[in-house]
């Protein structure tokens, strides 16, 4: 038996790294039990901030790169209700290859009456100049579009067969001329570029809608110029050059790399929405991280221990630990980030065909490495405390059981690494965040929560503490679980009070978004709208309904459609303002004039003007437009109308009431601004009772106005409803990772909660308690740990969604206490029959088993 | 080899905090020669665990010294203690705290690894060789009899080759039969390595094989069999 001598005991190699990796890949080999919900929170957070930055650069990227396609050209020139000059017509067609196109409502009517609102776009033989146009069966657009027999061919949108029954090969009528229903429209390459339709898009030429006489003066018509510039040429300076040479034009000039502010506002929303979700999943995940460490820790407390007693120091204990948890951290980052790269490629093709925005979808090396970076310090921020105490196990652990289990402050080394961690953390979420300001207050206020949620458990186990001693065994047994050593009350507090909030705000939002759009009808709004009725047939139009809809309430209304040039002297262009208001400067707007202040609206700064006033223009301007425009009584404003530029001193502001639908328009003008303008009528009628979907009122407004245009308001309301609902989908679809990672971490809470259990309830079986008795005291336990978690789910989550829906969304938000409670509780109760499922398991144990093991 | 190789002078321990404080071992004096086999007897909570624990450096004592293979515990902060316990003492526990996730062979290498020892596992597999299992090197814990399982421990204790051999009721958990072939394993290496050795134990027969018997009774001393001969002193049981 020769064995050599040990080396020195102090041998610098002792803690060398190779070995802690080598004795945590040993440590493997008994598998990733206990790693699941680690791995799985983990990858769900990873996956879903991967996933969302990917999905958004691959919308954001879409925009750009098929930016061409949706503007159907390189910039287009938009006028309302006019036509481009000459002159304009020249300018732009001396800039590259130019395509026309005009917008408009218009009823389409067939021989047996029936009516509907279609969309009409008229286009020129260029058309689509972009992208490619899909029609079925598959033919030459101008096959479908020629004139035969004095018959005008049209390609319409599925819905016009679907919904309003009109069959293809079948005559109809639009103003007064002939159509024929030749194709169906399945795709069109610039539909983006448009507003949301209330009717089936309808196509046609510009020879066919000439031919249908709508064409009036003042009649509601967009007409686009597109152009795709000669090589060498920049979009910028053409724009430049187009506004320089026709300044009172009244050009909406956009280029490929802007198609719709608007939209890239709404992107922008949505993806600040996409952010706080990733981000909840990330923290929550990270609860569900520090969960499970601690819970690592715990069972390895025997091997720590024994590591120990054969020499290991601590400070090698920690490394091993932190190797296993880091290769463990490295897999559910592959996997996350995997996940997340793919989601954009998994949404093209599973709803690629119903999603109404281009997505460019793409591997972006920027957010896997951020996902790889946000893995790694979440990994790290959110274990290293519970893989600091691994320092501290005692080796008598091996001796003897601990009468009761040290809760010892992982050392101060760990605590700077964690706090270096965490900063890590917190700076690179909102140095790589798309919205940094969201970001920081969404971090400031999570940090808030934890805090709370510590403090609050803190309290609870300090009052339990201090509880009189209770008569029933049950409320004992619960209140001495709440404060014990060892206690499980912080981290189900926290899990818990995460979980409650975010399900609370997720069922906020989504009532909000619904209550913002499902109001019931008041009496004051309109049951339909009439568009372009010209001032020419104002009163025959005034005497049609008053006799079909006797007793209806009807309210006519000048309109003019005109946009902003000039804010106090100043090219609108050239200004910034409030993103709430930027709507106002972009397209055009609805325009009217009155002698009197308008129904629904109060004075809010400056006085009306007189009857009979005939001094230069002035304007009274929607109070909070006007602010965010920083606009007051006595400044000008230059609009301009019909190829007009009129510039008007702004007399008043008003506060307008917009909830109940009916005629209100930003800007009102004098009556002597536009004398002498052609402009047509804007009708509302109310009725008593809610119109009825095959109102013969459309019919009969259909055949004796064939310009005006018909839309019942709950149409129109359910096609803005229909955008809702997809959006709430999106939402739900969205936050259903937070809120899986959320019940994967109080599973995982709540198993570790049994195991802690497990001693006690074999111990207290065996002193004869019966399981009846154990599950009261459970159920007491839990029932005063999520009676606090619930109050702070409906106050953070309420919070929370206060400000999502004010700040990201723009929407009033109402407190909707009945869907708040319903959420808290029933995902209390949830957590608590979760956890009653698996104590039932393990009150159905034989003691013998574990007390042999105890 | 005359000289000491345990010295606990006037060592005094307590465990707990604040009401639960339990003042355990008592003004224990004791110097072990080097290579010596002591018993240690008592009843439970007598503070015989206690007191192996405190030779190990794996609880301090509140006053007192205690020096170990020329020694002084206190002048060691926690790293070096457990560097120093690789080195020199090896422990064998009554339930043996084998890593399940590893063969006999790594469990055995563990220390020396941990020592940085290049040959660990050619030193490892001698060692298991030593104890009577040099066909058990690929076997997991859960593969192994419970005295097969004690042997990989006692190897494991051993393979540093440390000056001291703290045992607490090695053969607790163990048939008669497995427990007697355990500690005929215990002794001969002892003899072969000149080891000191210092075993927990209730079994009186047990006991009666070390050179000599300490007897522990509330935190004291009660009685030494052989009190105040060369490899045993003890002060506390005098005064």
């Amino acid at each position: 038996m020769s064995i050599a001598p040990a080396p020195h005991p102090m041998s610098p190699r002792l803690t060398g790294l190779p070995l802690a990796l080598r004795l945590a890949l040993r440590d493997f080999r008994g598998g990733f039990s206990g790693f699941w919900i680690f791995l799985a929170c983990l990858t769900l957070g990873l996956a879903a901030i991967t996933g969302v930055g990917s999905v958004s650069r691959s919308l954001a990227d879409g925009l750009m790169q098929k930016g061409r396609i949706i503007l159907g050209g390189d910039l287009s020139f938009e006028l309302v209700q006019r036509e481009a000059s000459a002159q304009e017509l020249n300018f732009l067609a001396a800039q590259g290859r130019l395509s026309q196109i005009a917008l408009m409502r218009a009823m389409a009517r067939r021989a047996d009456g029936q009516a509907a609102l279609v969309e009409i776009k008229a286009v020129d033989a260029a058309y689509p100049a972009q992208g490619t146009l899909s029609l079925a069966p598959a033919q030459k657009l101008a096959s479908v579009l020629a004139e035969r027999d004095g018959v005008y061919g049209v390609a319409a949108d599925p819905t016009l067969t679907a919904r309003l029954d009109f069959h293809q090969g079948e005559e109809f009528k639009i103003g007064e001329q002939r159509f024929e229903l030749r194709a169906i429209l399945l795709s069109e390459p610039d539909k983006l570029a448009g507003a949301i339709g209330f009717g089936p898009r309808v196509l046609m030429s510009q020879s066919a809608l000439r031919a249908t006489g709508l064409l009036q003066p003042g009649a509601l018509v967009k007409w686009l110029y597109r152009l795709s510039l000669l090589p060498g040429e920049q979009v910028d300076s053409v724009a430049a050059a187009a506004r320089a040479a026709f300044p009172a034009a009244g050009f909406e000039i956009r280029t490929w790399k802007n198609v719709s502010p608007q939209f890239s506002r709404d992107l922008e929303r949505f993806s600040q929405f996409l952010t706080l979700v990733g981000l909840s999943s990330l923290l929550i995940g990270g609860v569900g991280v520090a969960n499970a460490v601690a819970g690592f820790v715990e069972r390895k407390r025997e091997t720590i221990a024994t590591l120990k007693a054969l020499g290991a120091p601590g400070g090698f204990v920690f490394m091993v630990m932190l190797a296993e948890v880091l290769a463990m951290a490295g897999i559910a980052m592959a996997a996350g980030v995997a996940l997340g790269a793919a989601l954009p490629f998994a949404l093209e093709a599973a709803f690629g065909a119903l999603i109404p925005f281009p997505l460019a979808s793409s591997i972006f090396p920027r957010e896997i490495a951020a996902g790889l970076l946000y893995g790694a310090l979440t990994a790290l921020a959110f274990s290293l405390a519970p893989l600091g105490r691994a320092h501290d196990v005692p080796v008598s652990a091996l001796f003897r059981d601990e009468v009761a289990p040290a809760h010892v402050r992982p050392r101060r080394r760990y605590v700077i690494m964690l706090l270096a961690a965490a900063c890590c953390l917190v700076l690179s979420v909102v140095m790589l965040a798309a919205d940094r300001w969201l970001a920081l207050i969404y971090l400031a206020a999570a940090i808030g929560g934890f805090v709370l949620l510590r403090a609050a458990a803190a309290l609870i186990m300090a009052a339990a503490r201090k509880f009189p001693h209770a008569r029933h065994i049950e409320l004992r047994l619960a209140i001495g679980n709440l404060h014990r050593p060892g206690a499980l009350t912080p981290s189900i507090l926290v899990s818990l009070g995460l979980g409650l909030a975010l399900i609370v705000a997720l069922a906020m939002i989504d009532g909000n978004l619904h209550h913002a759009f499902d109001r019931p009808r008041s009496e004051e709004t309109p049951s339909y709208f009439f568009l372009g009725v010209a001032s020419a047939e104002e009163q025959d139009f005034r005497s049609f309904l008053a006799r079909h809809e006797p007793g209806a309430k009807l309210e006519l209304v000048p309109m003019l459609r005109g946009r902003f040039v000039t804010i106090k002297g100043r090219p609108v262009d050239t200004l910034k303002v409030k993103d709430d208001v930027a709507w106002a400067l972009e397209g055009d707007r609805g325009i009217t004039f009155s002698a009197t202040i308008p129904p629904g609206s109060t004075l809010a700064a400056g006085d009306w003007w007189h009857a009979d006033y005939s001094g230069p223009p002035l304007v009274s301007l929607e109070s909070e437009v006007a602010d965010g425009l920083g606009l007051k009584p006595g400044d000008d404003i230059t609009v301009n109308v019909l190829g007009r530029n009129i510039t008007a001193r702004v007399a008043n502001l008003r506060k307008v009431d917009w909830r109940n639908l009916g005629i209100n328009f930003v800007l009102v003008f004098s009556p002597n601004s536009f004398a002498g303008a052609p402009y047509s009528d804007l009708v509302t009628l109310t009725l008593a009772t809610e119109a009825g979907p095959d109102a013969a009122l459309v019919r009969d407004v259909a055949k004796a106005f064939p310009n005006v245009v018909s839309l019942r308001v709950k149409d129109a309301l359910d096609a803005v409803k229909d955008i809702i609902d997809k959006l709430a989908l999106a939402v739900r679809g969205a936050a259903s990772i937070a809120l899986f990672a959320a019940t994967l971490v109080l599973g995982g809470a709540l198993a570790a909660a049994q195991r802690s259990r497990l001693y006690d309830v074999v111990v207290l079986k065996t002193l004869g308690a019966t399981r009846r008795r154990l599950v009261a005291a459970f159920l007491c336990e839990f029932g005063l740990i999520g009676m606090a978690a619930a109050l702070f789910g409906v106050l953070v989550g309420g919070a929370a969604a206060l400000a999502v829906v004010r700040s990201v969304m723009k929407l009033d938000f109402v407190w909707l206490w009945p869907q708040a409670l319903a959420a808290a509780g029933a995902a209390f109760l949830a957590a608590v029959l979760l956890g009653l499922l698996g104590t039932w398991r393990i009150l159905g144990q034989k003691p013998a088993r574990y007390l042999r093991n105890l | 080899m005359d000289e000491a190789a345990i010295i606990l002078d006037d060592v005094d321990l307590s465990l707990g905090r604040g009401a639960a404080r339990v003042h355990i071992l008592k003004q224990i004096s004791i110097t072990i020669k080097r290579g010596a086999a002591i018993g240690l007897t008592g009843p439970s909570g007598s503070g015989k665990s206690t007191l192996l624990m405190a030779m190990a450096g794996l609880e301090r004592p509140d006053s007192g010294r205690i020096e170990i293979d020329a020694t002084d515990l206190k002048a060691l902060d926690e790293d070096a203690l457990a560097r120093f316990r690789g080195a020199r003492i090896g422990i064998v526990f009554q339930s043996f705290h084998l890593i399940p996730t590893m063969t006999a062979l790594e469990n055995v290498a563990i220390p020396l690894e941990l020592a940085g020892i290049e040959a660990a596992f050619a030193r490892a597999a001698a060692e298991l060789s030593a104890v009577g299992l040099e066909g058990r090197l690929g076997h997991y814990p859960a593969e192994l009899s419970g005295g097969e399982q004690q042997r990989v421990a006692l190897a494991r204790a051993l393979a540093p080759n440390p000056a001291i051999l703290l045992a607490d009721e090695p053969t607790g958990n163990l048939d008669e039969e497995a427990g007697a072939g355990v500690i005929d394993v215990i002794f001969a290496l002892k003899r072969a390595r000149g080891t000191t050795l210092v075993l927990v134990t209730h079994d009186a027969a047990l006991a009666a094989r070390c050179d000599r018997v300490i007897a522990l009774r509330s935190g004291r001393i009660e009685t030494a069999d052989q009190p105040l001969v060369a490899e045993i002193l003890v002060k506390g049981a005098c005064r």
